[in-house]
């Protein structure tokens, strides 16, 4: 744990990772300040999953370095389940624990993990899923919610390990789109706390609010990067006006 | 005369008790250890070390590709000249312990697999040890699949405890084999062994068919 | 310890193990052929409208299945002969092999048309077939493909499960194995050669269940058995 202001609060330094003979991250150099917003964005199978995926672990980078809150990923130095503590992740699609209530996906790990004593646990609980706005829900199994109130309570999950840096990946893009902005308002609640986050969403109005920056992808590559306004209203590349156009046309 | 033998079989009940004692106990026995070795090789057998998984598989193949029976004999005869003596009970317990082990170890994988990786991925994130995503994840998802299967194994257990009467254990197929000698009515002998093995083993085949009815409809309820 | 394991001896009586392999083979197929007979008319009677079939087929079929096949063996065996029909152990013991194996068989048959999704039933009905031609064109076409690799499954258990025919004095592949140690008191190299014999059975049907999968287009066959 070195001085990790020094740093960003997440580190990439010229990272190459391949599943077999693809090059799927090429030279991958980006700093994430604390408390920074960095949306990613970019077609299908540019990379931005695989990119925020390496940043807990869930894949393995080939070379270069990634740091992480002052801890270098693959380093034996690094315990990677302590780091993973304070990296809060949302998945596409959800990944709740099917035989668990709301209440409990949020305090297992809190419980487990962070030795919390289960009283306090599970009145923090409460507190994280009425704050995303699912004070009724606390005892209902995940098949008996919509779509839109189970990423809630996912994000809520999250939040339960107080993490120093939030990840999402397409938290909406399994979602009905009217379910989209209820998700879309917690994230912004999160954000506007000072959260560290890495956001891959095609969400543009969320960039627009929140984000400090845009990093568009493609081909495993960081091709631009820069404000939202920036980017939304003068793209540097033909691939980024062709990306923007097709998704802004709906 | 078949009130005599009718008498004669009622003199045997005490032995046939016996039996049926003997039955519950080796299958019981076995069934414990066997399902607690059984999980612990299946969660090995899909820990991620290649050559563990390799090796546990191919006991398990070994095991699953020779009649019990032949299991038994290698057991019983073969092992005394490794300087390990065994009584037949020992010896029984120890080929149905392996038996259970091995089938119980192959559920217990499948079940593990079924469970989606985005679970696993979950649990990694949130920064849960091994032992916690298996014990608070993986595990109790997996018993949806693993529990159904696992009861029908049982079922299987205790009928194949009937072949360690070959190494001259009294167990009930056995008290069968030696009540026939004296009554010679083997339909009434053997229909009387067969209740008994049906008394044990039919409410654990309706609680097989109950799970797999209630956990097939648990499984699609939680369908996303 | 084994130092004297004598592979002369093996070799010795090897034309004994061939013998008991090949009767165990020919003993099975036909008790294989016998259970399919079974279970097809298990299955046919578990499928008819009327009660007193179905009643009659499930309660054969749970009778076998919570009983173990040693005590259905010594039943036939000890009291066929009360019904005044002496027969053979060889044929005895290819009757108990097919009634229990049959039980089982009619389970997967079961099984096979239950898996035809309702909407071909409905399509069939859609169309103005009758019952037979839903069956004939469409269902059983159908859930012939499904049973295959799982009615190999049980091919597999019926050859480990005719090793208990030796226990009624068949010459099959496990009293071969049985003479070899009794004889010279060699069991290590008696039941080790038969069970290498066995190995050799189960995994060439083993491989059989998975080119059927492959050839039929199925997913590989989930560890049954």
């Amino acid at each position: 744990m070195t001085n990790a202001t020094k740093t960003g609060m997440i580190d990439f330094r010229g990272v190459n990772k391949w599943f077999g003979s693809l090059n799927v991250l090429k030279d991958i150099t980006l700093s994430v300040e604390p408390r920074e917003v960095v949306v990613v964005c970019g077609p299908s199978g540019s990379g931005k999953s695989t990119l925020i995926r390496c940043i807990n672990g869930l894949e393995a980078i080939k070379d270069g370095d990634l740091v992480v809150d002052g801890q270098r990923l693959g380093d034996p130095a690094t315990n990677m389940t302590q780091l993973r503590t304070e990296i809060g992740f949302v998945f596409q699609s959800f990944n709740l624990y099917p035989h668990k209530t709301a209440l409990e996906n949020v305090t297992l790990a809190p419980i487990h993990v962070r030795k919390i004593p289960r009283a306090e646990a599970e009145q923090a609980g409460r507190d994280l899923l009425a704050k995303v706005g699912l004070a009724d829900k606390i005892n209902a199994y995940p098949s008996q919610l919509s779509g839109g109130q189970q990423q809630r309570v996912a994000i809520a999950r999250c939040l339960g390990m107080r993490p120093k840096i939030m990840l999402f990946d397409e938290p909406t893009s399994a979602l009905d789109p009217e379910m989209i902005s209820e998700v879309l308002d917690v994230m912004v609640a999160v954000a506007e706390e000072g959260m560290t986050m890495m956001v891959v969403t095609h969400e543009m109005g969320f960039a627009r609010k929140v984000a400090q920056r845009v990093v568009f992808m493609d081909a495993g590559a960081i091709v631009e990067s820069g404000t939202p306004e920036e980017f939304f209203s003068a793209p540097k590349t033909d691939r980024s006006r062709a990306f923007l156009s097709k998704i802004l046309r709906h | 005369m078949i009130w005599q033998q009718l008498q004669s079989l009622a003199g045997s009940y005490p032995l046939a008790l016996r039996g049926l004692g003997m039955t519950v106990m080796l299958s019981a026995i076995s069934l414990v250890l066997g399902t607690l070795l059984g999980f612990g090789l299946g969660i090995l057998r899909t820990g991620g070390n290649r050559l563990i998984s390799a090796v546990i598989g191919a006991w398990v193949d070994l095991i699953r590709g020779t009649p019990f029976l032949v299991q038994i004999f290698l057991i019983f005869f073969i092992l005394p000249e490794f300087g390990i003596e065994l009584d037949a009970f020992t010896a029984g317990i120890i080929a149905l312990t392996n038996l259970a082990a091995c089938f119980i170890c192959e559920i217990v994988a499948a079940g593990i697999r079924s469970v989606p990786t985005g679970q696993v991925e979950a649990a990694l994130a949130s920064g849960l040890s091994r032992w916690q995503r298996m014990r608070q994840v993986v595990l109790p998802q997996a018993m949806r699949i693993v529990l159904p299967p696992l009861v029908g194994q049982y079922v299987l257990l205790i009928k194949d405890s009937s072949v360690v009467s070959a190494i001259g254990l009294t167990d009930l197929t056995r008290v069968g084999w030696l009540v026939v000698q004296r009554v010679p009515n083997g339909l009434l002998v053997f229909f009387l062994v067969g209740v008994g093995y049906f008394i044990v083993c039919y409410p654990l085949i309706m609680l097989a068919r109950r799970l797999e009815r209630r956990m097939g409809a648990a499984h699609g309820e939680v369908q996303l | 310890m084994l130092e004297n394991f004598s592979f002369r001896t093996i070799i010795e009586y090897l034309p004994l193990f061939g013998q008991g392999l090949i009767t165990t083979v020919w003993l099975s197929a036909l008790s294989f052929a016998g259970a399919l007979a079974v279970g097809i008319v298990l299955a046919a009677m578990n499928l008819q409208r009327g009660r007193l079939f179905r009643i009659a087929a499930k309660a054969y079929i749970d009778a076998v299945r919570a009983t173990p096949l040693l005590a259905q063996l010594y039943f036939l065996y000890f009291g066929l002969p009360r019904l005044g029909l002496v027969l053979p152990e060889l044929v005895v013991g290819i009757i108990a092999l097919s009634l229990n194996s049959g039980a089982y068989v009619a389970e997967i048959i079961r099984a096979g048309i239950l898996s035809i999704p309702r909407g071909q039933v409905e399509a069939g009905v859609a169309s103005g077939m009758t019952y037979v031609q839903r069956m004939r064109l469409v269902i059983l076409p159908q859930a012939f493909k499904v049973t295959i690799p799982p009615l190999l499954g049980q091919a597999i258990v019926l050859v480990k499960d005719s090793a208990l025919l030796s226990l009624i004095s068949v010459s099959e592949l496990t009293r071969a194995g049985q003479l070899l140690a009794s004889d010279r008191f060699m069991p290590a190299e008696g039941f080790i050669t038969i069970a290498a014999f066995y190995l050799l059975l189960y995994y060439g049907l083993k491989g059989l269940a998975a080119l059927s999968s492959r050839w039929l287009g199925l997913q590989p066959a989930r560890s049954s058995t």
